[in-house]
């Protein structure tokens, strides 16, 4: 097992590439009365583009906590998080939104439909958002609905489906507005095992035909063997288990040589 | 801007929850009603009694007027003669009861051949507007009158037809010699309630006829333009005109008895925005609750890359259009409400100030945007911080509901501080040296708005402090009803709020009027000492100037039975301070213990008073409106010219809020040419009853004169019913800001219900019966009413203070004992606990019939 932090902010990435995904020296503590509890502390790590990363760690461990620093929606005590080559970190409340809106899908355990839009409406809202809302968003919604299996589903809204179902959603939702860079928190805790199984298939699936970098935060052991790569966070550390995961330079690093041809 | 989309899945949120909005929209449509309601009222009857100003005026710019009630007749003929001024017309006007009409008239008494250039439609240039005019029948016949084609064709009236009105109680007869056939609207208007005769009629009708040509009430005048040519004109006709007449502007006296309503119809309007106050917090309750229970949704949306702007306008936009649906229905809501309410206050008018007949409901465009941005402003107002909340939540944490009352719970000790800060600035507001009734109600508001904002503070110290009571009473349930409150507090607090602020408004009113009441019966009590009272009828119940017939007191002074008698004149008078009501007095030796006084020697005044000295003494709103006090010298206009009186004491009196300036009627026969009486007191002799004595008086009436004939106990009961009837208008709209603060906690227990519909199917699922969770909500809700209700003591009290020592003191001038019965206090505490129990009965039956498996999946 090689550890990735305490690194004073080097990543745990060893590849050549430049990565999609690049944090540095982060930092994150929570109040509770008068105490404060850090959740990690000078974390590093970079992911490269197009690549399949789990993160592993039990409840608790801070992975939603660093979800949400990734993508902007919270803000470390310290360090940087690059998407892209975009600084968040350096962003105004308003910029990260924006990026966010662009270049980031999630897909959340507890599904987060928006319960007042239909499933088809779910998936146009991230195209919407993006700037469009015409014909060829609307097919390309429908498609990816199709492609989850759930073309027949469009106008259902998200309390007439089943929790699979919602979940498939949610993964056409987050893949919509072609983003760089997927996070998902849990996407299959509140499902079954065979459940469970189908929405990451999908998810990976659709993940890798678009080529986008995932990071999926789970404790669901089932989703190691469709990952590149395998990181524990644990202690408020991270740590890249070896041999474990298809690696990321595999497929990423024959897109990467595409590119410079 | 919010994509399709957003907006999309707004509308459904709405149309998903039609209780919620719909209790909203009716909040603001209540609040805008109320305001727009008495907003039409009040100016109905401006614009009824403009209209009556005009039609009596006409084209005049200026008229004369004399020191009393009239002008001799001879003045017009100098003017015409000696000054040669022939822009000019002699007028008697006054307001007359016709039979079989059931309202007053105005009967307008003028010359048709100088009549031309001032109002068109009584003749002479004014070709076209009367039809079927028998000028030489009107001109010559005996008791004459025109009369508007189309009130005759409603009275059922044709020329040749006799009419019966009545003068100060008196009948007479006149007799219709032609028609006014209005040529516009306007016209129509005018013309309605107004009977034109030529002067001599109008003389004998009014009773102002005598030698050389009898009373006039005023004669109008078209002065030139410019300032010089106007300056030069009133220097003329000065030196033409008798002692103690004036020239004035013809507007001046339509100022000034506007201005007698402007306190009054002021505080209706600042009470109808009590209404509005509350459905604010109805708002401010439904928005927030919108906002709270979409957190999750919220949080997705910025997870997405919904910005916060984009949020905010989400929630304003929800805000604009709730505001838009409610305020049209205010709107409509309040065209109705304002059909009722004008009578209401059309008959405080009568009984306080003037006659106005208003005879339909002016719509004006004005105070229907006034309404309509108050409705729009507020709704925003509410939906301002709920929006901003929602647009700043972080979205890390958005997505926990326990998270958002924990941030409700830390704004508890902020918002508290915040509501001191605001007493401290209405405590500022009523401390600053100003008579403005504008700050004192800013105070008022201060006060309630500073009374919101500590409520949750003190919902959670009494939810905290009621909690081992409640654990007592009733188990388990009782605890976590108690717990309950303190745990949603975002929305419990405003209701609780909401339903303080209107119960504290019932509180504060209820004292202030019974305090009043209180008051003016107790000077009830020592201010009518005679045994019996009469005066001719009056159309003003307040404010009689009306005439006995010449003699009649002299007769009623010796009725058998009677051991004494004193007179009372009432007139208008122009002042160094203003038009001022003067009141004769003839007192007698009782006359000392009537008037109470609030500064003035008695020892010093009463001798100088009753022996015809240049002496008066005021009453306290006159002292308060006017600024006159004692040792000043006040220079009132008399037949003599104008003459300086020493004000001599000033006294209690709540018999008019203009105030009045009374004098011995040694001195006004002094100074006044007037002869005639308004009314006589009288003392039975020892043994003899005040009602036997009211009935011989009644009988020894003279014959053609009607007499209103009052035992002192018959006057008090009067004065109190017509104080009650004053007031009418006020309990309707403490009323109506109940009702809207009962659906405020309404609105609140159905949001609660929404929200707990997972937690309650819980605790079905775990065994809770139906008839439990019902109970566990009507404690809650009883909790809730009895938590308002304690509040809305001090509060009310508060409120009390301020609208007696502050506002009334500013409208009117009077001082009033502050009287608060523990019953008022126990009704307010009650009127909370029934409002919330009554609100809580349906969300209490919907929760326990809710299917827990339902509830617990869509939860």
């Amino acid at each position: 097992m090689k550890t990735a932090s305490p690194t004073n902010g080097r990543a745990a990435d060893e590849s050549p590439r430049a990565p999609l995904l690049r944090v540095r020296g982060l930092s994150k503590a929570y109040r509770e009365g008068d105490t404060e509890r850090t959740i990690f502390e000078d974390l590093g790590l970079s992911v490269a583009e197009g690549a399949f990363a789990v993160l592993m760690g039990r409840s608790g461990a801070g992975k939603s906590t660093l979800l949400n620093l990734i993508s902007g929606i919270d803000r470390p005590d310290a360090g940087t998080v690059a998407v892209g080559g975009t600084e968040l970190t350096a962003l105004s409340e308003k910029e990260r939104t924006q990026f966010r809106r662009r270049h980031i899908g999630f897909v959340f355990q507890a599904f987060n439909l928006i319960p007042t839009l239909t499933a088809l409406e779910n998936v146009l809202l991230p195209l919407e958002l993006s700037g469009g809302a015409g014909e060829r968003e609307e097919k390309r919604a429908r498609r990816l609905l199709g492609e989850v299996g759930l073309e027949d589903r469009a106008e259902s809204f998200p309390d007439r489906l089943s929790g699979g179902e919602q979940q498939r959603v949610a993964t056409a939702r987050a893949l919509a507005h072609r983003p760089r860079l997927v996070l998902a928190d849990e996407p299959t805790g509140n499902l079954d095992y065979e459940t469970g199984e189908q929405v990451l298939g999908v998810l990976t699936a659709l993940a890798r035909e678009s080529e986008t970098t995932l990071l999926v935060a789970t404790h669901d052991r089932s989703a190691l063997p469709h990952a590149d790569r395998v990181l524990d966070l644990e202690g408020g550390r991270l740590s890249e288990r070896e041999g474990v995961g298809k690696q990321e330079n595999g497929r990423a690093g024959k897109r990467a040589k595409k590119a410079e041809t | 801007m919010p994509s399709r989309l957003l907006w999309k899945s707004s509308r459904r949120y709405l149309t998903r929850h039609p209780w919620l909005m719909g209790l909203s929209v009716l909040g603001v449509a209540l609040g805008v009603a109320v305001v727009v309601g008495i907003d039409l009222a009040n100016t109905s009857a401006d614009r009824a009694f403009q209209l009556s100003a005009q039609r009596l005026t006409g084209k005049a710019t200026h008229q004369v007027v004399g020191a009393g009630e009239g002008l001799p007749a001879s003045a017009y003929r100098r003017l015409r003669t000696e000054a040669g001024y022939r822009a000019s017309a002699p007028v008697v006007a006054e307001y007359v009861q016709v039979l079989g009409a059931g309202r007053p008239f105005q009967l307008l008494g003028v010359d048709p051949f100088a009549e031309g250039p001032f109002r068109p439609y009584v003749g002479g240039g004014g070709a076209g507007d009367s039809a079927g005019v028998d000028l030489g029948a009107f001109m010559g016949g005996e008791h004459t009158a025109l009369l508007a084609a189309p009130t005759a064709r409603a009275m059922g009236e044709a020329p040749g037809d006799t009419l019966t009105v009545t003068v100060d109680g008196a009948p007479r007869t006149l007799r219709v010699a032609g028609l006014i056939e209005p040529r516009d609207e306007r016209a129509r208007r005018a013309t309605r309630n107004l009977l034109v005769t030529d002067i001599s009629t109008a003389q004998e009708v009014l009773g102002m006829g005598g030698p050389q040509g009898g009373q006039l009430t005023r004669i109008d005048l078209i002065l030139p333009d410019g300032e010089q040519e106007e300056k030069r004109a009133k220097q003329r006709l000065q030196q033409a005109l008798p002692p103690g007449a004036q020239v004035r502007r013809s507007d001046a006296r339509t100022e000034t008895v506007e201005q007698m309503t402007r306190a009054f119809s002021l505080n209706l309007s600042a009470l109808s925005l009590l209404a509005l106050v509350v459905g604010l917090f109805l708002i401010y309750n439904t928005m927030t609750f919108s906002v709270v229970q979409r957190r999750p949704l919220l949080g997705r949306l910025r997870a997405l890359g919904v910005t916060r702007r984009e949020v905010f306008t989400l929630v304003l936009g929800e805000a604009v259009l709730v505001g838009a649906v409610g305020t049209a229905c205010g709107l409509a809501l309040g065209m109705g409400l304002a059909q009722g309410l004008v009578r209401l206050v059309t008959r405080a008018i009568n009984d306080l100030y003037f006659v106005v007949n208003v005879q339909e409901v002016a719509v004006s465009p004005w105070v229907l945007a006034k309404g309509a941005a108050l409705g729009m402003g507020a709704t925003l107002a509410a939906a301002f911080p709920p929006a901003r909340e929602a647009a700043r939540a972080k979205v890390s944490v958005v997505l926990q509901r326990s998270r958002a009352e924990s941030a409700a719970q830390k704004w508890v000790p902020r918002l508290a501080w915040a509501g001191g800060g605001v007493a401290v600035l209405a405590g500022a507001l009523l401390l600053a040296p100003s008579q403005s009734i504008w700050v004192g109600y800013a105070a008022l508001f201060c006060a309630l708005l500073a009374a919101a904002l500590l409520a949750p503070a003190l919902v959670v110290a009494i939810a905290r402090a009621l909690r081992p009571v409640m654990e007592k009473l009733f188990g388990v349930l009782g605890k976590m009803a108690a717990r309950g409150l303190r745990q949603s507090l975002s929305r419990t607090g405003v209701a609780i709020a909401a339903l303080m602020v209107a119960v504290a408004a019932t509180v504060g009113v209820g004292v202030m009027t019974k305090s009043f009441r209180q008051t003016v019966e107790s000077w009830l009590q020592y201010s009518l000492q005679s045994d019996v009272y009469v005066q001719p009828p009056s159309l003003v119940f307040r404010r009689s100037t009306a005439t006995l017939a010449p003699g009649t007191a002299d007769t009623l002074a010796g009725v058998k039975g009677v051991a004494g008698a004193h007179t009372v004149r009432r007139v208008e008078v122009a002042s160094s301070a203003g038009p001022t009501q003067l009141v004769a007095i003839a007192p007698g030796p009782e006359t000392r213990d009537t008037y109470r006084l609030k500064s003035g020697n008695a020892g010093a005044v009463w001798p100088r008073f009753r022996g015809g000295k240049k002496v008066v003494i005021v009453s306290e709103p006159y002292s308060y409106r006017t600024g006159v006090g004692v040792g000043d010298t006040l220079r009132l206009q008399t037949d003599r010219g104008r003459a300086g009186f020493h004000v001599g004491a000033v006294f209690f009196d709540y018999a008019s809020d203009r105030g009045v300036v009374t004098m011995s009627r040694a001195t006004y026969d002094r100074f006044y040419d007037d002869r005639r009486t308004s009314g006589v007191a009288l003392h039975a002799v020892e043994g003899l009853s005040a009602d036997s004595l009211a009935k011989r008086v009644r009988t020894a009436a003279p014959p053609g004169q009607k007499l209103v004939v009052q035992s002192s106990r018959g006057l008090r009961e009067a004065s109190l019913k017509i104080f009650d009837r004053t007031f009418a208008i006020t309990n309707v709209l403490r009323l109506l800001a109940v009702v809207v603060a009962f659906i405020g906690v309404l609105s609140a227990l159905m949001a609660l219900q929404l929200e707990r519909r997972r937690e309650l199917a819980v605790m079905r699922a775990g065994g809770m019966t139906p008839g439990q969770v019902g109970g566990y909500v009507t404690l809650q809700t009883g909790l809730m009413g009895l938590t308002a209700g304690l509040l809305a003591l001090p509060l009310g009290m508060a409120l009390a203070y301020v609208l007696i020592f502050v506002i009334n003191k500013r409208s009117f001038g009077w001082t009033l004992q502050l009287e608060a019965s523990p019953g008022i206090l126990l009704q307010a505490v009650f009127l909370a606990l029934v409002a919330a129990l009554l609100a809580g009965a349906y969300p209490a039956w919907k929760m326990a019939r809710e299917n827990p498996a339902e509830a617990m999946r869509e939860g």
